[in-house]
This record gives structure tokens, C-alpha cells and sequence, in this order.
């Protein structure tokens, strides 16, 4: 059962959304809350540790690519990090542990562009999220972004891609 | 529970939550709490499932993050525009000390837009294939065609190289669409409204990790009154990245 | 009727006749006088909505000019014809929308507009705080207030605008109430600053 750690960071390399999950695409019972992060407590931990060093990577390709999508950019002992980055210098981090669900051992490279794909699409549809909270204008850039609207649609977008 | 040892989060919002604070919805991320605070509990878990329809704010039934923001931008009329811009000047005008505060202010007010108006643009282009810009030259392209064709309809008019100044561009617009209506008296001297735009140009450029100072300076030509030149000076520190990068 | 009639047609046609542009601009820039002027008074938002209606004032006033020159409108004859001006002419020039006029009292003075849309508040939601003040006090298009009245007292009316409901704090829709207090007799009004 894979959990994520999705956090939106501001410019000044602070956090302003955090969220953890995991899929919701389960049959796999013993999971008591579709949804809730199983991650252990000392991962839990280090998660914004891992986000913030990711930091140094995100900025590199930055400027080395045209691309907002950044794709894998790290991993950390069995967490992989995506990464998307937006005009106004907006970064999505995305940390989640590599476990397959119960399917056979074989992660297919098939299986592997299909979640490359929907990560993309989960990080596409987060920034048209962002910048409909952006166009609020009692919300400026690098506040947190505590609206619970916010965090519901976030949760849907989570729930749908993942 | 003293508050001496609470370590604040490094994020404010308007909205002033504190570390008592917890959503009656379970919605709602709180940066004093951080993750736990939207953690997913078996009630959000069911609502997220099921789908159900939930009152979280005011707005929720008719909430901004229902609205495309990619279809086609409805139209207003050019002199509502024109009126409440002139109210602006005329508040700000009270409200300042002097042209240059007076500018100042103005370019603050187009700051917040710029920002805002440049993920918009880019977010809509993204439907066709789209890129983000990383070069000096790429991003002034971007704003002197796209973004100002986003925001007033055309691109802008001209867009040079300073040859004696080493790091400074210009935007020229011939018949700037905040100014059309704006008469300056003579004891304002060379005040020019378009430090609003200015504003606007600054902001996106600033977001976009190219730090400038953007100045509005009207510069007539025979049969254009209006023309202003806006004049992008672009700090030290982007030089040495677009060396260190691109060369 | 037949007259309102008539300049619902033209209006049409003057609708793109007009010079349009991109409504964002205008619907970001009074985001931004709102959220400046809430940081200048210091989230004092009773001041917020009085200096909202003094500016809408001041347009108003100058406004109402280019309407009369537009449409060539005649004097109204009614006050029913004033609302009916309004809401079908004036408020379609201007912002493109057009919002029904309800609840008359029973003297005619009295009668409320209901605004379907309101591109000035496109995309704003009021920040929740544990208090709500700024649900409670603040009136995000009192601007419009203030435009009407400063417009319809140069047409020698003298009129109370005051909003009623609002969407953005959660009701049902946006109301605007209008009351007519009286006919001014060649008065000039000082200008509000």
C-alpha cells in the first residue's frame, strides 16, 4: 500500500501545503481508513527533511530544463521523490515509498509510465488548484493555503490519480 | 501549555490560525500543526470515497475552485476599467507624498497582479504544449508577446536592448490601455500612470525568478501622445546565473 | 415599457460597439485596491466599506455622464422606469451583467436588485478566520453602492443603496437595496474625498 507526502513549497523554500495519504485504489483489506498515510513514525519524521534537501536537486534542473514536470528526481532508501515546478517558482514535491500493492512482484515498466503518468496529471491538476487560490485576493503569494475548499478538491485529486 | 518553546511556522495567512486551532470539518491545513492537522480520519475518508457534497466555507457551494479558469475569459467594458483606474489614482494620489510615492504605490498595486496574472497565463497555455521560460531573453519574449496580449489584448509594441547599459531592456507599448484616459497637470511633472503597469511587468518577472526594477517612462513620438517605454533593469546576481548556465 | 424596450435592443448593439477587454484585469485590480485598503485600515473593515463607497461615489458621478451620452436616455419618468434603466441598460454597459429587480414596497421608493453574477468578486473567497469578522463586516462590492448613488444623484435623485446579501458570505445570492429618499432641485453635490 503506497503512502504519499505531497507538500506545495513557496518561494523562500517554505512549505505552504502539506498533505499525506495513501492510495485509495485498495481491495487489499487490514486497511482500517482507505486513505489515511501508513507511513511508520520514524519516516514520518524525516518527510520534510527529505522535501527540503530535494530542494538543491529541484533547483538544478530548474534551470536546465524547459520543462515543468521534473519527473523522478530523487530517492532516499526506498522513497522516491517527483517533483513539478511552475512559472512563478512554485515547487510540488511528491514523496512516496515504493511498495507495490498486492499485485505480483513484477513492477512492468508498463505499470511504472502509467504511475509516471498519473503523477503528472495529479501535479497538473494541484498547480490549476493553486493558481485558482492565487487569484483570491486576500491570498498572497508564500501564505499557507489553509482553506479547507482547498484542501478537500486536493483530496479528490488525490483520491482520483492515486 | 507554555508558549515559550512553540516554533512558528516560517507561513502566515490572513485568516490568523493558532496551534489550538482544528477544523471542525477536518478539512483545512494548519502550518502550526502541519500534516497532522489534514491528516485523512474515517470521516474525511468517507466523504472523500462516497463523494458526498460537503458545506466547508461560506462559498462551498459555489466555490472558486469550481470555476475553469481555461475557457474563454468573459469581456468588460473599457471604461469600467477606465473609471475605477481613475478612482485609484485619485485615491492614491490623496493617500501619497509625492510623485515618486505616488508612483510607488501604484506599482505596488500592479505587483500583486503581475503575480497573479503570470501563472495564468502559463497555466492556460499549457493546453497547447507550453514550456516555462528560463532565459532573460525567453521570459522578456513571453511577457512582450503572450502575457501582454493575455492582459490587454495585443502584444506590446517594440522590445530592445539598451546599447549602452549592460543590463537593461525595454517594452514599449504605443498606446498603453491604463493611460488612454489619464491626463496629467502639469505640476505633476513626468508622472507617468503606467507605473501601474510597470507594477504588473515587475511582478511577473520577480515570480519568475528574474528580479528587476521596472520603471514607466512616457516618451512621445509624433502621432502617438501616449507611447511609454517601460525600462526593465535586471539585477546582478541574474547575470551571473545566465553565464554560469547558458554560456 | 416601449421605451426600455428600445434601449435594450441598442444596448445590445452599443455591447459591441463597445471597446471590451479582458475582464480579469478589472476584476484583479479591484482585488487588489480591496485587499491594499484592508491592509491600510488595518482590517478595520466598517472603514474598508465606507472608503469602497466614497470611491464608488466618485465614479458614479462621472459615470453616469458617459451613460447619458451613450444611451441618450431621456429623463425617466417613474422610479420603476429608473430601475428598470438600470438594471437592463446601465448595469449591461458597464459590466455586462444584467441582475432582475424585485421586492417593490408597496410606495414604489423601495426595491431591491439581485445580481446573478458579479465579475467584481470573481474568484474571491473570504478568508475563515476563528472569528469571521471580515464574513460578518466586510461588503467586497460596496463599490456599487457607492456608483449608484453618486450617479443617480446627478440625475437630481437622491437615493440610500446598501447590500443586503452577498455570496461571498454564504447566502443565497447578491442583493442589492435601493431606497429613494427624494427628488433634488438643482443642488450641486460636493464631491466626496
Amino acid at each position: 500500500m503506497s503512502s504519499y507526502y505531497f507538500v506545495i513549497i513557496g518561494t523562500r523554500d517554505n512549505p505552504i501545503y502539506e498533505l499525506e495519504f495513501s492510495s485509495f485504489r485498495s481491495g487489499v483489506s487490514g486497511i482500517q481508513v482507505p486513505g489515511k498515510s501508513q507511513f511508520s513514525p520514524s519516516v514520518k519524521e524525516i518527510l520534510p527533511f527529505i522535501s527540503h534537501s530535494a530542494l538543491d536537486i529541484i533547483e538544478d534542473a530548474q534551470w536546465s530544463t524547459n520543462s515543468f514536470n521534473l519527473g523522478k528526481i530523487d530517492s532516499f532508501y526506498g522513497l522516491m521523490i517527483n517533483a513539478f515546478i511552475s512559472q512563478g517558482n512554485i515547487k510540488y514535491v511528491l514523496c512516496y515509498d515504493a511498495n507495490g500493492s498486492g499485485t505480483n512482484g513484477s513492477s512492468s515498466p508498463s505499470l511504472n509510465k502509467n504511475d509516471e503518468n498519473s503523477i503528472k496529471q495529479f501535479f497538473t491538476e494541484a498547480n490549476e488548484l493553486y493558481v485558482k487560490c492565487l487569484l483570491n485576493p486576500f491570498y498572497s503569494v508564500n501564505n499557507a493555503i489553509t482553506s479547507p475548499d482547498f484542501d478537500h478538491r486536493m483530496k479528490l485529486l488525490a483520491r482520483k490519480y492515486l | 501549555m507554555s508558549n515559550d518553546n512553540i516554533i512558528y511556522p516560517s507561513v502566515h495567512s490572513f485568516s490568523n490560525l493558532s496551534l489550538s486551532d482544528s477544523s471542525r470539518t477536518g478539512f483545512g491545513y494548519n502550518p502550526y500543526k502541519g500534516p497532522s492537522s489534514n491528516a485523512i480520519t474515517p470521516e474525511t475518508s468517507n466523504i472523500l470515497i462516497n463523494k458526498k457534497t460537503v458545506s466547508l466555507t461560506p462559498t462551498s457551494f459555489d466555490s472558486i475552485y469550481d470555476r475553469n479558469i481555461l475557457k474563454k475569459v468573459p469581456e468588460i467594458s473599457l471604461s469600467s476599467f477606465s473609471f475605477l483606474f481613475c478612482e485609484i489614482v485619485n485615491w492614491t494620489r490623496n493617500n501619497s507624498k509625492g510623485i515618486q510615492d505616488l508612483e510607488q504605490r501604484l506599482n505596488t498595486l500592479g505587483y500583486q497582479i503581475g503575480q497573479r496574472f503570470l501563472e495564468l497565463v502559463k497555466t492556460r497555455e499549457r493546453i497547447k504544449y507550453s514550456k516555462r521560460e528560463i532565459k532573460i531573453l525567453e521570459i522578456l519574449q513571453f511577457i512582450h508577446g503572450a502575457f501582454w496580449k493575455s492582459i490587454f489584448g495585443k502584444t506590446a509594441n517594440e522590445l530592445e536592448k539598451s546599447q549602452d547599459i549592460e543590463n537593461e531592456y525595454m517594452i514599449i507599448d504605443d498606446i498603453p490601455l491604463v493611460s488612454k484616459f489619464i491626463s496629467v497637470p502639469k505640476d505633476y511633472g513626468n508622472l507617468s500612470c503606467s507605473a501601474f503597469t510597470a507594477g504588473i511587468i515587475e511582478g511577473a518577472l520577480d515570480s519568475a525568478c528574474f528580479p528587476a526594477t521596472v520603471t514607466a517612462h512616457s516618451v512621445p513620438k509624433e502621432g502617438l501622445p501616449l507611447r511609454t517605454v517601460f525600462l526593465i533593469k535586471f539585477d546582478e546576481s541574474l547575470y551571473t546565473r545566465e553565464n554560469l548556465r547558458f554560456n | 415599457m416601449s421605451k426600455t424596450t428600445r434601449y435594450s435592443g441598442d444596448e445590445m448593439w452599443k455591447n459591441n460597439v463597445e471597446k471590451i477587454q479582458n475582464s480579469e484585469l478589472f476584476t484583479l485590480t479591484y482585488g487588489s485596491v480591496v485587499s491594499q485598503l484592508c491592509r491600510d485600515f488595518n482590517n478595520n473593515y466598517q472603514e474598508v466599506n465606507q472608503q469602497l463607497d466614497r470611491m464608488g461615489y466618485n465614479i458614479g458621478m462621472r459615470l453616469i455622464e458617459e451613460f447619458l451620452a451613450k444611451t441618450g436616455a431621456q429623463r425617466c419618468q417613474t422610479f420603476k422606469e429608473t430601475a428598470e434603466m438600470i438594471s437592463k441598460v446601465g448595469f449591461k454597459i458597464f459590466l455586462n451583467i444584467q441582475p432582475t429587480v424585485t421586492n417593490w414596497t408597496q410606495d414604489g421608493k423601495t426595491f431591491s436588485l439581485v445580481l446573478n453574477e458579479n465579475p467584481l468578486a470573481d474568484f474571491v473567497e473570504l478568508p475563515m478566520g476563528p472569528d469571521n469578522r471580515i464574513c460578518r463586516d466586510l461588503w467586497y462590492s460596496q463599490v456599487l453602492c457607492g456608483v449608484l448613488r453618486g450617479a443617480l444623484q446627478m440625475v437630481q435623485l437622491d437615493v440610500d443603496v446598501w447590500f443586503v446579501k452577498d455570496v461571498l458570505r454564504g447566502d443565497d445570492q447578491t442583493e442589492l437595496r435601493l431606497r429613494l429618499n427624494k427628488f433634488l432641485k438643482d443642488e450641486v453635490p460636493a464631491g466626496e474625498d
